[in-house]
């Protein structure tokens, strides 16, 4: 009896506890939808209105109308979907080698890759530029992306993920014939869809929202990601809250789009690159 | 590994050697063409004038470095051990038998997702002192305006704020990991043994997901102290230089004052305290393992 | 049926590499048109929200009335605005050409990145007389003009005809003392706020603190740093009277709340909840388009002696091109004569123009506001021109704005501010 009550009330304090938590967390996105669906002159008010007086699409229409949103779009999802095709490219052979490859000077390679997660990014951009700059791809899409192949945290995920596949699965290739090659093509990448779907996810992620290196690189309006395109939003001598919520709304839909499709490789992901510490 | 041909050299190699010529070119020259230029007095116009270390020593009489470098430190201590606990109580919420647990796992994940650029300015907005939502809510119910953003004492408290909300979600899900991972015999049978929720949770839980928190602890640690954007866009550093991370004085100092030299030696010296601070963790965590 | 999959994966990743490709390496706008038609002039400007749709209206306007031109505007937010600009000038990646505010051109101009335009503009017969004389002054350097001025924009005065009506106040305030007793009345027979001077950083810098801080030195007859710009020039009388006056007004007279942001400043006059406000003339358009707001607009009193009024000046310049092209240059001269000569498109943001034939149109003598305040440009005075201003500026601001949150006394935050100032210019 009074095992069952303290389990009750063990009950209520953590639903409660949750429902709490879910509330905070979920009411800032209702707030953003509902700032984003008044005019800026309702909007500043001192009074607490929860619904708007007045709703209204129209800092949406204008948004559309009046800047190139839609252009803006396409340019993110051509920077992140090459992002995340040649982050998977360039990784997955590493992480690989790392996982299954005694070769010498392992150990050392591996923590020099893993110290440029820990990379101040503000002192890579003036060579970055001046680099872009020799190559001739300043303000292009290209200039974009590809600093972010050089960053290690896909290595991390998949290394953790290679290094739970059996290695009797490998040695029983090797002993068929099978060169490094094969097995890697054969047996490692397709047992490490899971993983690698995870890095192309959050890869794209990342890229999407990637802020300070677009917005130098690129110099032209029609080049702009949503990113840098959105911040424009923000006016020279005051802030329209309305508008740059309906801004930051409509950046934000594909992510919501692609996490409503991907939600279980992604967290499934993340967490395998922490279980085995 | 004993298979016959054994090539593992040159495998290693050759696979290694796409992600390294990529980290080469957009990581490890610029790095050092940065570490060059943190020599030089540069303002990227006119030609660069070599100063050796001054720039380095210059750091340390310079009391804008000092107090950014301390912010930065605060925003750490801030936000890292709370992300911790808020991470490892939804994990625990989302893992139990809640009937809303898948609910809430997306829900407490979904900050994440969103640009730095979109939290920031939604966050400044709720808290703007006037109009924000946050106030109006308190005055609705009879209160003062807080100035989250302005007053200097809440200021760093209210960007560490938004912080929890938009990435503990991930830390729930590595928390989550964990907590999965322990198997179910040993629930069971501190079930039998009769312990309760809670004793269960201290006893059982806590200690077996300790190698999860350290990972966790590194990954934080590191974000924390490159902490820009949501500084950058809450609060510019304010009131009165109060929220200024060292981050966002290496961007002024580069970008604002063409201190390219100055803002080049900063960003290193952050980078071996990042780093140092890495090594450290990994060597205590070694130690604990063996 | 798996194949079939298969296949059309594959046809997938084809389709996505054929759309992203291209799009990836396409280049810009940087290529030379090597087709006939109208030449284009690209252009950066930093101009966002209102001010943004006014330009832009101006661009179009030029456009539309052009046949052999096509200007080509990309705009940047102006907090990340001279990152880029600078950036690009290093490799010489600029548009042809760009807007910069007077007190970052002549830090720009010793570097040789912008081109000196007297040939060109001669060659353009360009009539540079109808320019009013001190923004064009003041894109001199060494005797050479580099840019051409776009506009003034002076720190002014709104107040609120309706709360000044109510609180008895007739008379424009013109010295510190009267400009106190308004707020006071403002505030005790209304119960709104005095006066709406942001104190504190937010999503913008609190800048006018330090705008408001070097008018008032130059009021007193003093500037801000020694005239070789090699010193700062306020740890004097002077600088503790234009301090004193900020801090009091907060302090002693608490007509202004403590930790007032930009934000709040400029919401509050807005919603007729504040009797004066201090800003750029950029606000006056944003406070026309409030309904039920009855405000005018003065220059900036003369507080503390005689009238002198902080002021910027949005100019346009050519930056130095890999190769430089003599019919591109005509055409962004005639751009940017044009610009100018259109002041009155450009006054409907609020800014004062530089052109004196802009004064007489009937277009710009029809607005309202606008000549309340057009004569600031006569007592209007520039930041001083030197690299390290940017810095300055910045750090002061962080200064000014702790001495007012801490009511810190006035000759101790003058001498920390001085010791500052002075290490800074000593750094570049």
């Amino acid at each position: 009896m009074n095992r069952r009550n303290s389990i009750k009330t063990k009950n209520i304090i953590l639903r409660s506890l949750e429902v709490i938590l879910l509330i905070i967390w979920i009411f800032p996105l209702v707030w953003m939808v509902i700032t984003s669906i008044q005019l800026e002159s309702d909007v500043i008010s001192e009074s607490l209105r929860l619904w708007p007086e007045n709703p209204t699409f129209e800092n949406y229409q204008k948004a559309f109308r009046s800047t190139q949103i839609l252009r803006w779009m396409l340019n993110s999802v051509v920077v992140s979907i090459s992002a995340m095709v040649l982050t998977l490219i360039v990784d997955a052979p590493i992480a690989y080698a790392f996982a299954k490859i005694d070769f010498p000077g392992k150990q050392i390679l591996f923590w020099a890759v893993m110290a440029g997660m820990m990379v101040p990014f503000q002192v890579l951009i003036i060579p970055l530029y001046q680099q872009f700059n020799a190559f001739g791809i300043v303000n292009t899409l290209a200039g974009t992306m590809l600093p972010r192949l050089a960053l290690p945290v896909g290595i991390f995920i998949l290394k953790q993920f290679f290094e739970g596949i059996p290695t009797a699965l490998e040695e029983a290739a090797f002993i068929d014939g099978a060169n490094r090659y094969r097995v890697f093509g054969s047996i490692i990448l397709p047992l490490g869809k899971a993983a690698m779907a995870t890095v192309v996810i959050l890869s794209f992620i990342s890229a999407w929202n990637d802020f300070l290196w677009p917005l130098i690189i690129v110099s032209d309006t029609a080049k702009y990601t949503i990113t840098v395109g959105i911040a424009n939003f923000q006016g020279t001598h005051g802030t329209d809250y309305a508008l740059i919520m309906s801004g930051a709304l409509i950046a934000s839909i594909p992510q919501f789009i692609f996490y409503a499709f991907f939600r279980k490789r992604i967290i499934e992901g993340i967490a395998m690159s922490g279980i085995k510490g | 590994m004993a298979i016959p041909g054994n090539h593992d050299k040159r495998d290693g190699i050759i696979f290694s050697l796409p992600f390294l010529i990529v980290y080469f070119m957009f990581m490890v020259f610029p790095l050092l063409f940065g570490l060059y230029i943190s020599f030089f007095n540069w303002d990227i116009l006119s030609p660069g004038k070599f100063v050796a270390l001054d720039n380095y020593k210059r750091l340390f009489t310079d009391e804008m470095f000092y107090s950014s470098l301390w912010h930065t430190i605060e925003f750490v201590l801030i936000t890292t051990p709370i992300l911790l606990i808020i991470g490892f109580s939804m994990a625990l919420l989302v893992t139990g038998d809640s009937p809303l647990s898948k609910i809430s796992e997306n829900v407490f994940f979904l900050p994440y997702i969103l640009s730095m650029t979109v939290i920031g300015t939604l966050w400044a907005w709720l808290m703007q002192r006037d109009y924000g939502l946050f106030n109006q809510v308190i005055r609705h119910f009879g209160g003062d305006s807080i100035g989250w953003l302005i007053n200097p004492k809440y200021a760093m408290w209210s960007v560490g704020l938004a912080t929890y909300w938009w990435t503990a979600g991930f830390n729930m899900i590595l928390f989550s990991a964990g907590i999965k991972q322990i198997s179910k015999e040993v629930y069971e049978s501190s079930k039998i043994d009769g312990a309760g929720y809670f004793q269960t949770l201290f006893k059982i839980t806590i200690p077996l997901v300790k190698p999860t928190a350290v990972l966790c602890l590194i990954l934080q640690i590191i974000a924390s102290f490159n902490v820009f954007g949501q500084v950058y866009v809450m609060t510019g550093g304010g009131p009165h230089g109060r929220t200024r991370v060292l981050t966002q004085y290496i961007y002024e100092a580069g970008f604002r004052y063409f201190k390219m030299g100055y803002s080049a030696a900063m960003a290193y010296v952050l980078f071996f305290i990042i780093l140092l601070i890495s090594v450290i963790q990994y060597a205590l965590l070694g130690k604990e393992r063996s | 049926m798996k194949t079939h999959n298969h296949k059309r994966k594959i046809i997938a990743i084809l389709l996505i590499a054929l759309i992203t490709v291209p799009a990836l390496w396409s280049a810009g706008a940087k290529e030379e048109s090597k087709q006939e038609g109208p030449i284009e002039v690209t252009f950066w400007s930093l101009f966002t929200g209102g001010d943004g749709e006014f330009f832009d209206a101006m661009v179009d306007e030029f456009n539309r009335t052009h046949t052999d031109i096509v200007a080509k505007s990309d705009t940047v937010k102006f907090d990340n605005y001279y990152t880029k600009l600078t950036t690009a000038l290093s490799a010489n990646n600029a548009p042809d050409v760009v807007v910069v505010h007077q007190s970052n051109l002549l830090g720009y101009v010793p570097r040789g990145v912008f081109l000196p335009l007297d040939d060109l503009l001669a060659r353009n017969n360009a009539p540079l007389d109808d320019f009013v004389k001190a923004p064009l002054d003041a894109v001199k350097y060494e005797g050479k003009l580099y840019a051409l001025p776009l506009d003034v924009h002076a720190l002014i005065m709104y107040y609120n005809e309706d709360l000044f009506a109510k609180a008895g106040v007739k008379e424009v305030p013109q010295t510190y003392e009267e400009l106190i007793a308004a707020a006071k009345a403002v505030q005790d027979k209304t119960g709104k706020m005095g006066m709406a001077v942001d104190n504190t950083t937010a999503t913008y810098k609190a800048y006018t603190l330090t705008r408001l801080f070097m008018s008032m030195l130059e009021q007193q007859g003093t500037s801000f740093l020694n005239a070789d710009n090699s010193k700062a020039n306020f740890n004097n009388a002077a600088g503790e009277a234009a301090l004193r006056a900020l801090v009091d007004s907060v302090h002693k007279y608490k007509v202004t709340p403590t930790g007032l942001d930009y934000d709040g400043a400029v919401n509050g006059f807005k919603l007729g909840n504040a009797g004066i406000h201090f800003n750029g003339v950029w606000a006056t358009g944003t406070f026309e388009n409030q309904p039920g707001l009855n405000f005018k607009t003065a220059g900036l009193p003369p507080l503390l002696g005689k009238p002198a009024a902080w002021s910027g000046s949005h100019t346009l310049a050519i930056p130095v091109q890999k190769k430089s092209d003599p019919a591109k240059l005509d055409a962004a001269i005639e751009f940017m004569l044009w610009m100018t000569e259109h002041g009155e498109m450009w006054a409907k943001a609020g800014h004062i123009p530089t052109r004196e034939s802009v004064y007489e149109k009937e277009a710009f003598t029809s607005m309202p506001h606008r000549k309340d305040y057009a004569d600031s440009a006569s007592f209007a005075f520039a930041a001083p021109a030197t690299p390290a201003w940017e810095e300055i500026y910045s750090t002061v601001s962080d200064l000014l704005e702790f001495a007012v949150a801490k009511n810190q006394n006035a000759r101790e935050a003058l001498a920390g501010m001085e010791a500052k100032v002075n290490s800074i210019i000593a750094s570049y």
